[in-house]
């Protein structure tokens, strides 16, 4: 190639518009091939490229362009420009803004709203009350509890009364003031506990289906295994009373919604929204207008984390003052009206026993979670669920008895936040090992590694789980943080720990409909002879790069460079229906949506080189915007002639691909929560320093090592795992949502809500280990929540390991650890800390057995991730079952059970509690 | 039930009127003419405490001075440090006394710091939970003592009294300019006044300090021998930024040929004002006998310090980490 036109490439993703546009038929700027990388050549494709894990079905798909390269995001110049435009940044024409009047009460009954003095007041435009929008709705169908704004009574202090449409924000806030609002003061419930009893004014009326007169508003009761002896053959027990402060997600951007009527008669809703399709349901219930009517316009989203995943009543108030009004309305949060809107990590009061035979084997885990909804149900009743069947891998286990509570109080409402439902439990579970560990003088890591799942294996509850790669990330971060060197043998004040997570790849059930009817993700391509794919996707980028991830998926199989990919995901008028960003989804669901329709789009290129070359089409393969004979590179034709000769007939092409997850998970009531189709693993250790005259925990350094089956990007899955680390550490250390005396949010801002700052931050090794997911895109799983799990537990257990103290609660705030501190001198008679002893470990035989044990393991799971034909394997075989078989199905004594005995409510434990209350329908009233 | 501050159109900022006079005579006068017309002013300087509560809706004024643009404030020198210092520049001078300049580096963030001044932090408002929120948020309690929007509310710290105010001085240079023996320097319309540092602060979470309305901080005077003082500042917050200090101890001390002469010892983010704790420090200087002196001086300054609920830390837990920050305070006092 010519030494200028080499210049001219240099920096041209610098130079918008200064790319000439190329010659049709030219294959781009480069007509020739780029020389592949031999490396990334798998053997499909006659190269040496080997799996470790074993081989994929996308394997002959990789032309070794984009996937598993450090890619930017691709929006990501748009957000350091400042172009990017997030809710807030939108505005229209002739915009009116909107207020919302919130509740000042706890609970009360709305008596009397007077809005005459503020609808006379000049500049303001229209005014909506819960009497303009009756109808009710909330994130999942069996829940809906919420309204857009309150209808009788209000339900938490900030809870939405009215709004209104002015032409400025002083004018709305004035109008805000002139609104008269008569209440009748209700008893209030701020103790979760209390949720749990009869009460004169239930918070919502579930009508036949509500439990009592209480205030529960969903609980579970879950029983598998071998639930009478795991006392009995236990030689090392952990009990355990957790209290989980509520955290909030803190996302950088606050809520903002603009809402617009055009003439027609449509509505766009331009909202931040990480669940554009569960907003668009919502509205079309609460406005009574079809869905076609409505638009929901996704902005650049300023950080999510679940918080920004159920349809929200602003949005429904803008929309609604926007169609009284006949204006556009855009509604801006305060930081504080984040916090009332919340959907944070539930408080909860968790009860955690686990027991360990003479095996070292883990015979039983008893779960008791409380968990404080809130006002309002939102994602509650998964996470109900997923307090308990979430930590039941990746250990094998010999019992598993869960039960599970959540009720309503007057706060602002619990929801779904990373690592939905599982984090809490989680950390105890964790802990519980670490303790159990100490008891048989083992050591944690090994105790691990001899109790793990191999792959392609079903959990206690029946969950599938295919890839593991629990295994090597223990073996990694052991190895690269000196495990064995520092742990039970640092000076007083320094400690190291491990924690383990375990999370879904992706829901397995949308919530809306039955899986075998739609698919959970669908992605439509569109090229036409300029070359550039346009990619449709209703998948939701809030940060994480899912836009990037598809536009990977699609260039990959396509071999294609990015730039030639343009996404379009922002409107539900032009995307396909998908279920948004939350579970740990998009990457799983639709990249191999987006694989499948590029499959079929690469199908028609390799017919028209066929055509062209009359070469065979099993010797084509697709490199660098070339397709050309295998075996004779010479022989072949550009991309773009390709994409011509197939538009010959019918123009630009189109694809459509879809995913929806296999038929799995067994029958009993629930069974459905916590099913995948694929789940991440992840181990860290976590080395801190204690301040023991302080309490002050501060992390060193942290390894973390995560599963993700294939990092598409690595970049963007070590973000996701410093990122994970980041909030983890607020969760262990210092964030919270601190209710006053009175019941009140007392830190509704970021001074007082607190975050680590970057001094809080150590140094995090990310280790991504690649299991090759046999479903998963290119082998890839989920990279966004599971990281964020082991961090909680790796911390506590490392705390321990500095001083030898336990805590209870989180976070673990240096006036809780010096409360602590101040009991176990006293509980030594030691009157200075400094004297405190330092835990040491004296290892036992278990050890040894637990090591071969780990061993034979290890080679087990060598062995069956690389058999093309599977023999099942269920959780029991460690026990000596036939692993063949469900153990229920051939033992007596293993057992699945989803109510409890009257033998268990003579002595329920906390949120066993909730069972003692008949339902209405079954008490016949 | 009155909502909102009376009087003031409720918007994120409540309007005001800035003044920005460029000398001190015409602030006076702008500031004497307010008065006289019955108005209300506040002084601002570099505006990181005061507008945040503004926006808050915490007891605006009509009024407000800017001091930005009178040159006479910012002058700066060992012995002279101007109200009107950014905190950053007092750190970054290279005049600065090293524990002032430690004090000063763990004040909020560099960004608040560019703008803070050293009298913004003096005279800065004091705090709590019941009262740094906003207006909203304070409606639901229906007000404090301190910002009662005219009902005459109870504070919430301390139910059923309205007489103190019982909020938190939290800032950081105080305590160190108190054991430094500063004086500050104070000019009104009647005259120019200055008195000990240690006697600026009046015990009450509301009135502060002894300015008097129209009067202003102009400068503050530290005396000549400092640079034979050492000692340091210890602060107990959650995070290492931005964080308010929950308590703060500064010590500083004198020696003479290796013998400990003088000792004085101050603390902030336990009550509504800093303490000076004069006798305590100085009666142990006769029989001073190294760590036991220093544990004892410990204790003696948690009891006396009587911190209340309105900070992120339990009450007991600030005082306990009093007596653990005066000891490592001390600790250079150790050293031979």
């Amino acid at each position: 190639m010519p030494k200028d036109k080499k210049k001219e490439i240099v920096g041209y993703r610098q130079q918008s518009g200064k790319l000439s546009f190329s010659r049709p038929g030219s294959g781009g700027k480069n007509s020739f091939s780029e020389p592949r990388n031999e490396e990334l050549i798998p053997e499909s494709q006659g190269g040496e490229k080997k799996q470790p894990w074993g081989g994929h079905r996308h394997d002959e798909l990789i032309t070794g362009r984009v996937v598993g390269k450090s890619t930017s995001l691709i929006d990501s110049k748009w957000k350091v420009t400042g172009k990017a435009k997030y809710g807030d940044d939108i505005r229209l024409s002739n915009e009116l803004i909107g207020k919302i009047i919130r509740s000042p009460h706890h609970y009360a009954r709305i008596l009397s709203i007077d809005v005459t003095k503020a609808i006379e007041l000049p500049g303001v435009i229209s005014i909506a009350t819960g009497q303009d929008a009756s109808n009710k709705f909330g994130v999942l169908p069996v829940t809906k509890d919420e309204h857009a704004m309150a209808v009788d009574r209000v339900r938490h202090i900030g809870d939405l009364v009215a709004c209104v449409a002015a032409e400025d924000e002083s004018t709305a806030l004035e109008a805000v003031r002139l609104i008269d609002v008569e209440y009748e003061i209700l008893d209030s419930i701020h103790d979760m506990k209390d949720g749990l009893n009869d009460s004169n004014e239930p918070i919502h009326d579930r009508g036949i289906y509500h439990i009592g007169e209480a205030n529960i508003q969903k609980r579970v009761f879950q029983e598998f295994g071998n639930i009478e002896s795991m006392e009995t053959n236990s030689i090392a027990s952990h009990k355990k009373n957790w209290f989980f402060n509520g955290v909030n997600h803190a996302a950088t951007e606050p809520h903002a919604v603009v809402a617009d009527w055009d003439p027609s008669g449509r509505l766009t809703l331009y909202t931040p929204q990480q669940v554009p399709h569960y907003v668009h349901r919502a509205l079309a219930d609460v406005l009574e207008i079809p869905m076609h009517q409505i638009n929901v316009h996704r902005t650049f989203v300023g950080g999510g984390f679940g918080g920004k995943s159920d349809p929200f009543p602003h949005e429904m108030c803008a929309s609604i003052l926007a169609r009284k009004s006949g204006r556009p309305v855009r509604i801006t949060f305060d930081r504080e009206e984040v916090y009332w809107i919340n959907r944070g990590r539930h408080p909860s009061h968790i009860e955690m026993n686990l027991h360990a035979d003479q095996e070292g084997r883990l015979c039983g885990i008893q779960t008791d979670a409380l968990i404080d909804g809130g006002a309002f149900a939102s994602f509650g009743h998964v996470t109900t669920y997923y307090n308990g069947v979430l930590h039941t891998a990746p250990y094998e286990i010999g019992a598993f008895h869960y039960t599970g509570a959540r009720v309503w109080t007057n706060k602002p409402a619990s929801g779904a936040m990373r690592g939905h439902g599982a984090v809490n439990s989680r950390c105890a579970v964790e802990v519980g090992i670490d303790d159990i560990s100490e008891k048989l003088n083992v050591d944690p890591i090994s105790f691990r590694l001899a109790n793990l799942l191999p792959p392609n294996s079903a959990t206690i509850t029946g969950f599938r789980v295919t890839s593991i790669g629990m295994r090597e990330c223990l073996e990694r971060v052991m190895a690269e943080s000196g495990w064995k060197d520092k742990f039970r043998k640092l000076p007083l004040g320094h400690g190291i720990g491990i924690g383990c997570g375990f999370f879904i790849s992706g829901s397995g059930l949308p919530i809306h409909w039955d899986p075998n009817k739609f698919p959970h993700a669908t992605v439509h391509l569109k090229i036409d002879m300029d070359g550039g794919v346009t990619v449709h996707t209703g998948a939701a980028d809030i940060g994480q790069g899912s836009d990037t991830v598809v536009a990977q998926s699609v260039a990959e199989v396509l071999g294609l460079p990015l730039d030639m990919i343009r996404i379009k995901s922002r409107e539900t008028d032009t995307s396909p229906v998908d279920l948004g960003s939350y579970s740990s989804r998009v990457t799983f669901m639709n990249a191999n949506a987006a694989i499948s329709a590029a499959m079929e789009i690469r199908n028609k290129l390799l017919d028209a080189t066929s055509k062209i070359t009359g070469a065979p089409l099993k010797k084509l393969v697709i490199g660098d915007r070339r397709i050309f004979r295998k075996d004779d590179p010479a022989v072949g034709v550009s991309y773009l002639e390709a994409l011509h000769k197939s538009q010959e007939e019918i123009g630009a092409l189109v694809a459509s691909g879809a995913y929806r997850t296999p038929p799995m998970g067994r029958a009993h009531k629930g069974a459905g929560a916590g099913l995948a189709p694929a789940y991440s693993f992840s181990a860290y250790v976590a080395e801190v320093k204690v301040d023991i005259e302080t309490g002050q925990t501060k992390v060193k350094k942290v390894w973390a090592a995560h599963d993700c089956g294939k990092a598409l990007n690595p970049l963007a899955v070590k973000g996701q795992i410093i990122g994970s680390c980041h909030m983890g550490m607020g969760q262990v250390l210092s964030e919270e949502m601190r209710y006053g005396r009175t019941g009140n949010l007392m830190n509704t801002d970021l001074l007082d809500y607190k975050i680590p700052s970057v001094h809080e931050m150590p140094e995090v090794v990310p280790i991504i280990v690649e299991s090759n997911d046999p479903e998963g895109p290119f082998g890839a799983k989920e990279a966004g929540e599971g990281p964020l799990l082991p961090i909680l537990p790796a911390v506590c257990n490392a705390v321990y390991d500095a001083i030898g103290i336990r805590c209870d609660e989180l976070p673990i705030t240096p006036d809780r650890l010096y409360k602590n501190i101040e009991k176990k001198c006293r509980k030594l008679k030691i009157t200075d800390p400094l004297d405190l002893p330092s835990p040491r470990l004296e290892l036992s035989e278990l050890q040894l057995k637990l090591e071969k044990r780990a061993n034979e393991h290890k080679i087990r799971d060598i062995k069956r991730r690389n058999e093309s034909k599977i023999e099942p394997y269920h959780n029991g075989a460690l026990f000596g079952l036939d692993p063949t078989i469900p153990p229920d199905e051939i033992d007596d004594s293993w057992k699945v059970s989803v109510l409890p005995s009257e033998e268990y409510l003579q002595n329920p434990r906390l949120a066993g509690r909730a069972w003692l209350h008949a339902e209405r329908r079954h008490r016949g009233d | 039930m009155p909502k909102g501050a009376i009087g003031v159109i409720k918007m994120r900022m409540p309007p005001f009127k800035l003044h920005t006079p460029n000398s001190l005579e015409d602030a006076l006068e702008i500031a004497k003419s307010i008065q006289s017309e019955g108005g209300d002013f506040d002084w601002i300087a570099g505006g990181t405490d005061l507008l945040p509560n503004y926006k808050w809706h915490l007891n605006p004024k009509d009024n407000v001075i800017s001091l930005a643009k009178i040159d006479v404030l910012t002058k700066l020198s060992p012995t002279h440090i101007g109200a009107m210092v950014r905190i950053q520049d007092l750190a970054e001078s290279g005049v600065t006394h090293p524990v002032l300049v430690k004090s000063a580096n763990s004040i909020a963030s560099v960004l608040i710091r560019r703008s803070g001044t050293v009298g913004g932090n003096i005279c800065l408002d004091t705090r709590c939970y019941w009262y740094n929120q906003t207006e909203d948020w304070r409606e639901t309690i229906d007000w404090c003592h301190k910002c009662d929007c005219g009902t005459g509310a109870d504070c919430r710290v301390i139910p059923n009294q309205n007489t103190l105010c019982v909020a938190t001085y939290q800032a950081d240079l105080a305590p160190v300019l108190m054991c430094m023996g500063a004086k500050v320097h104070l000019i009104s319309a009647e005259g120019k006044r200055e008195m000990p540092l240690n006697d600026f602060f009046e015990l009450d979470g509301m009135t502060r300090n002894k300015l008097i309305p129209g009067e202003l901080l102009t400068h503050i005077t530290i005396p000549k021998d400092i640079s034979n003082w050492s000692g340091d500042y210890q602060k107990l917050r959650q995070r290492e930024s931005w964080d308010f200090p929950e308590a703060g101890v500064a010590v500083l001390w004198k020696k003479e040929n290796n013998k400990l002469k003088e000792l004085r010892v101050a603390t902030t983010g336990l009550e509504s004002i800093p303490g000076y704790h004069d006798e305590l420090a100085s009666n142990l200087i006769d029989g001073w006998n190294g760590k036991a002196s220093i544990s004892l001086l410990s204790e003696q300054i948690r009891k006396a310090v009587k911190p209340v609920q309105n900070t992120w830390y339990s009450t007991s837990y600030r005082r306990k980490m009093v007596r653990v920050l005066t000891k490592r305070a001390c600790e250079g006092l150790l050293e031979v």
